[in-house]
């Protein structure tokens, strides 16, 4: 062959970082089940640190490990996307948190990443998108394995179709903000011993004068807020995906390969052939 | 894009010309390892470089690029440099650093090639400026810079002289003759045949993808090529030139099309710009100082003056985007004052210079349709005239974003011209039109004209400003002058 | 001479996981006074005052309204109307949590507004594995002025096309879909140039990186770095192994 100065090794070697996402899976997965089944009696009793400790450790380390391990296997392409999605994540959180709404539409951007490619990288935009965003606002560092979470289900849900008609994607933004929500609920109720809104307190409080426990009183408020709000997210991120031209949504290899949106049907079978629509424009 | 078959010389100057969409920038991109073959496309034939030859049949066997190596042998730069910048680093002086950085060089190394290159563009002073405060000539230049300091053999250029001023343009010829000088390559791809590519060894026209014509610029021009393929041909620089249509009879009846009493205008205060970081950010738009203007209905008033002087300033003020501090516009008789652009945008159609954002919709139909009363068949015949005014009906069904850049410009037009307003006011309408382009331009501001709309048009561009205009003011330090 | 940007970080973290662990009023009210104090010195308190308003505002009264006023766990009544009770231990918790909270806030925050970012990212950059994650920093927070720019010109060149935003969120939704595709399709499209010029100038490549901007560093700082993360590390530990102790 041609001298190596100028091209790759070919098929280029794909490092194995499967353990260490595997590991930030079972470490976020692994805090909450311990913060569940412990439901520590501490949470309105005594200082409540012990588990502030363990939720923020144990998602953290959760996230951090994820970050490490999808980061480098991305491609620059999809790399240098993550910053504009987390600008658009946090001027739209950032907004929205300042209103008197009890929804947040911080997800935008990671929803956008994941659906253009894929789950691992909407895991890792979500990760990044927390930790980024407490430089200016350290109250949203302890969600970043919700954050991660939604964006890993929302590239599934775009692997599988979901985004292929327009009224499956808030059904699919629904179900992943009850996960996310429920996951997410522990790390209020620890941590900030309440919410981080207004607005959201508010509901909380309503469940509190009911005499739900902290814990409780929080997750059901989750369990409002946050499906409506992900079915939003989701939503207009179908918009937005479906207003970019064809040539922009096909030059995702995610989106050719699993056929992620609605009018990208490829007439061969073969991935390998599916960007050729895309050059004879050009 | 098929058959090419291209060389590049060391030393040599090379300007690849042809009209927007003819397949420039792809050959552009392609050439410099930034298209990659097999993400999105295929290449069949070959490359050769530096004495490697890479041989593509379009296959999975094809050899892989690696930008990074290939980026040390051909440099580029793209049409918009501020998208070529790494927006990590913070000082001129790290961006240019930043390709060095990556292929591992030692400090002091880096330090004399920073200072090198840095001499080449004329960056010295600006060394630990932040890039983001740049100018547009000084960020071209940063990027060029970024492309040279790891002396490529060859360096590309895309559309290198758009939106530069006089002064921008003399800056960056001289520092082309430099590069060629000290043996690179060359090569400038443009839809503008500009006075400076007459220096050129090699002029390559393309086509619709394939190359048209090539020979030396004098051949080139002879066989009548560059017109065919959209190319501009700036008149040759004879002077002051009269106005074409000098001695427009003025309208007696009625309130003129748009009138300026006294207008001034200073920015109130600082904006915030969000807590997050202290930045200088570029100037504020300049002040504007007593302006009094009349347009009547049927002319065409070009406003001319150097950048920064507050051109663009006052095109905003003529349909209320911004509010005069003191003074007032009417059109129409009806002083505008306290109105919300959206509504004033009725009676005047405001072209921006970036057509970009001025597009939102799926369709081109559906682009110019919007606004218009919906299913009304006045309003399918709006859309259809203004299509067709701009040469744009057989592309209705287009997205506006895969247009090339002179079609989007013209698509703004058309949603501007859909309305009908009785004033058009167009912001450096020439920028990224090529020749096919300027003359769908030049045809509608005649047509509306002669239908008795007014057109005021900012331009720094002072030959096309005379050869369509009926009177000519000149804007300098935010103050009217009679031009000339 | 100026801090390491790392040591800042450890600083701020360490004291951050400390006041957490603690759970001790008096210590977060001191960190608090202390954060107070040195962003006066430092010469930041007039641009974090907005920064922290916006966040702790919302944050405490929201803590002080649910806690304050339903709080079923509470004995000693205050006052009482119909549903809602104000009790002493709702209010203590309240104001321990804000407390707690606003100490965790204040330090982090007075970090990355004193931290020099260029500083931070060649100092991360330096560390081979985090150049990734250094870009994507870095360049979020260069992306982030710019964008405010560049949504009041789109908003400038709708407006000049007819769009009038209504007020109330049912006009601002409606405008969204105008405002965010031009806005993301040209960010999009950015980033795919970027990535081919950053691509094109060894970004991504494998091999020695370097770096251009020299981080000042002694050794003193390296060592007070380790004491820091150990100490950080020790309270976690001790807080673990007597989750009770020093309750209130």
């Amino acid at each position: 062959m041609s001298s190596p100065s100028l091209t790759l090794p070919s098929p280029a070697t794909a490092r194995n970082r499967r353990l260490l996402e595997t590991l930030g899976a079972l470490a976020i997965a692994g805090t909450y089940i311990y913060l569940v089944l412990n439901q520590p009696a501490d949470i309105t009793g005594g200082p409540g640190s012990a588990s502030a400790l363990i939720a923020l450790s144990g998602f953290l380390v959760g996230a951090v490990l994820l970050i490490v391990g999808v980061l480098p296997t991305l491609p620059v392409s999809t790399l240098v996307l993550i910053p504009v999605a987390l600008v658009l994540n946090i001027v739209l959180g950032q907004f929205v948190g300042s209103t008197l709404v009890p929804f947040y539409l911080d997800a935008i951007g990671t929803v956008l990443i994941a659906v253009l490619a894929g789950p691992a990288a909407g895991a890792a935009t979500g990760a990044l998108s927390s930790i980024v965003w407490s430089f200016f606002n350290p109250t949203v560092l302890p969600f970043a394995a919700g954050a991660a979470l939604i964006g890993f289900l929302a590239g599934v849900a775009a692997r599988h179709g979901l985004f292929r008609r327009f009224y499956l994607a808030p059904v699919a933004g629904f179900l992943a903000g009850i996960i996310g929500g429920v996951v997410s609920a522990p790390v209020a109720a620890f941590v900030f011993g309440g919410t981080s809104g207004l607005a959201t307190g508010a509901i909380v409080s309503a469940f509190r004068s009911m005499g739900d426990t902290l814990l409780a009183a929080i997750t059901k408020q989750a369990l409002i807020s946050d499906p409506m709000d992900k079915a939003i997210v989701f939503t207009l991120v179908a918009v937005l995906v479906y207003a970019l031209p064809r040539r922009t949504r096909l030059q995702f290899p995610f989106v050719r390969r699993h056929r992620v949106l609605a009018g990208t049907a490829i007439s061969q079978p073969t991935g390998e052939s599916t960007g050729k629509s895309a050059g004879q424009d050009a | 894009m098929a058959g090419l078959d291209v060389a590049f010389a060391a030393g040599s100057l090379t300007a690849v010309l042809g009209g927007s969409g003819s397949g420039k920038s792809t050959l552009g991109r392609l050439l410099a390892g930034w298209l990659l073959p097999g993400d999105g496309g295929t290449l069949t034939g070959f490359l050769e470089l530096a004495g490697t030859r890479l041989r593509f049949t379009g296959t999975a066997a094809d050899p892989r690029i690696d930008p990074g190596s290939w980026g040390r042998q051909v440099g580029f730069v793209p049409q918009d440099p501020s998208a070529a910048l790494s927006t990590v680093r913070a000082t001129v002086a790290e961006e240019l650093a930043f390709g060095l950085e990556n292929a591992g060089i030692d400090r002091a190394t880096m330090a004399g090639a920073v200072r090198h290159a840095a001499a080449l563009t004329g960056l010295t002073r600006l060394l630990n400026r932040d890039p983001a405060t740049l100018s547009g000539g000084q960020l071209r230049r940063l990027a060029i810079g970024c492309a040279v300091i790891a002396r490529p053999a060859v360096l590309i250029m895309d559309e290198p002289f758009a939106s530069l001023d006089t002064d921008g343009a003399e800056d960056l010829a001289a520092l082309v003759r430099k590069l060629v000088q000290d043996g690179t390559a060359v090569v400038i791809l443009s839809q503008r045949a500009d006075a400076f590519l007459h220096n050129a060894g090699t002029w390559l026209v393309l086509a619709g993808g394939t190359v048209a014509a090539a020979g030396t610029p004098a051949e080139v021009v002879a066989a009548g090529a560059l017109e065919l393929a959209g190319v501009v041909r700036p008149r040759p620089d004879t002077g002051p030139r009269p106005l074409a249509e000098a001695g427009f009879p003025p309208v007696v009846d009625g309130p003129p099309a748009l009138e300026l009493r006294d207008v001034s205008f200073t920015y109130r205060g600082t904006q915030r710009r969000g807590w997050f970081r202290a930045q200088p950010g570029p100037p504020a738009d300049p002040v504007l100082h007593g302006l009094s203007l009349t347009v009547s209905a049927g002319e065409i008033l070009a406003v001319t003056g150097p950048n920064g002087a507050g051109k663009s300033t006052l095109l905003r003020h003529l349909n209320g985007l911004l509010q005069p501090t003191a003074g007032s516009v009417l059109v129409r008789g009806r002083n505008i004052g306290g109105q919300p652009a959206g509504r004033v945008s009725g009676d005047v159609g405001l072209l921006f210079q970036q057509p970009r954002d001025q597009l939102f919709e799926r369709t081109v139909e559906r682009e110019v349709r919007f606004g218009l009363e919906r299913g009304q068949l006045a309003a399918d015949q709006a859309v259809r005239q203004a299509l067709a005014a701009v040469g744009l009906e057989h592309l209705a069904g287009r997205h506006p974003a895969e247009l090339p850049a002179s079609q989007q410009r013209l698509l703004a037009l058309a949603t501007v011209l859909a309305r009908r307003p009785p004033v058009l006011a167009l912001d450096e309408p020439t920028v990224s039109l090529d020749g096919h382009g300027l003359a769908a331009l030049d045809r509608v501001v005649r047509s509306t004209t002669a239908e008795g709309a007014a057109v005021v048009l900012v331009t720094h561009d002072l030959d096309y400003a005379r050869s369509i205009a009926h009177r000519l003011v000149r804007i300098e330090a935010g103050r009217l002058l009679p031009a000339d | 001479m100026r801090l390491h940007p790392m040591t800042s970080l450890a600083a701020a973290g360490s004291t951050a996981v400390i006041t957490t662990a603690a759970a001790s009023w008096p210590l977060s009210l001191t960190v608090i006074a202390a954060a107070a104090g040195l962003s006066v010195a430092g010469g930041v308190a007039r641009r974090m005052l907005p920064a922290v308003a916006v966040i702790l505002a919302p944050l405490v009264l929201s803590l002080l309204a649910m806690h304050g006023l339903f709080f079923p766990e509470g004995t000693t009544v205050l006052v009482r109307w119909g549903p809602a009770r104000v009790t002493v231990e709702g209010l203590h918790f309240a104001l321990e949590r804000a407390a707690q909270l606003s100490a965790a806030v204040l330090v982090l925050l007075l970090c990355s507004f004193t931290i020099s970012v260029p500083d931070l990212v060649a100092a991360l950059s330096a560390r081979g594995v985090h150049a990734r994650f250094a870009f994507v920093l870095a360049s979020t927070l260069t992306l982030l002025p710019a964008i405010s720019s560049r949504l009041g010109r789109i908003r400038q060149a709708q407006e000049a096309r007819g769009l009038v935003i209504r007020p109330g969120i049912v006009g601002r939704a409606g405008a969204f879909r105008w405002q965010a595709v031009p806005l993301v399709l040209s960010l999009v499209e950015e980033a795919g140039t970027r990535a081919a010029a950053l691509q094109a100038r060894g970004f991504g490549s494998a091999g020695q990186h370097t770096s251009y901007r020299a981080v000042q560093d002694s050794p003193i700082q390296r060592w007070v770095r380790l004491v820091l993360v150990l100490a950080a590390v020790a309270a976690i530990a001790a807080r673990l192994w007597q989750p009770t102790a020093g309750a209130s």
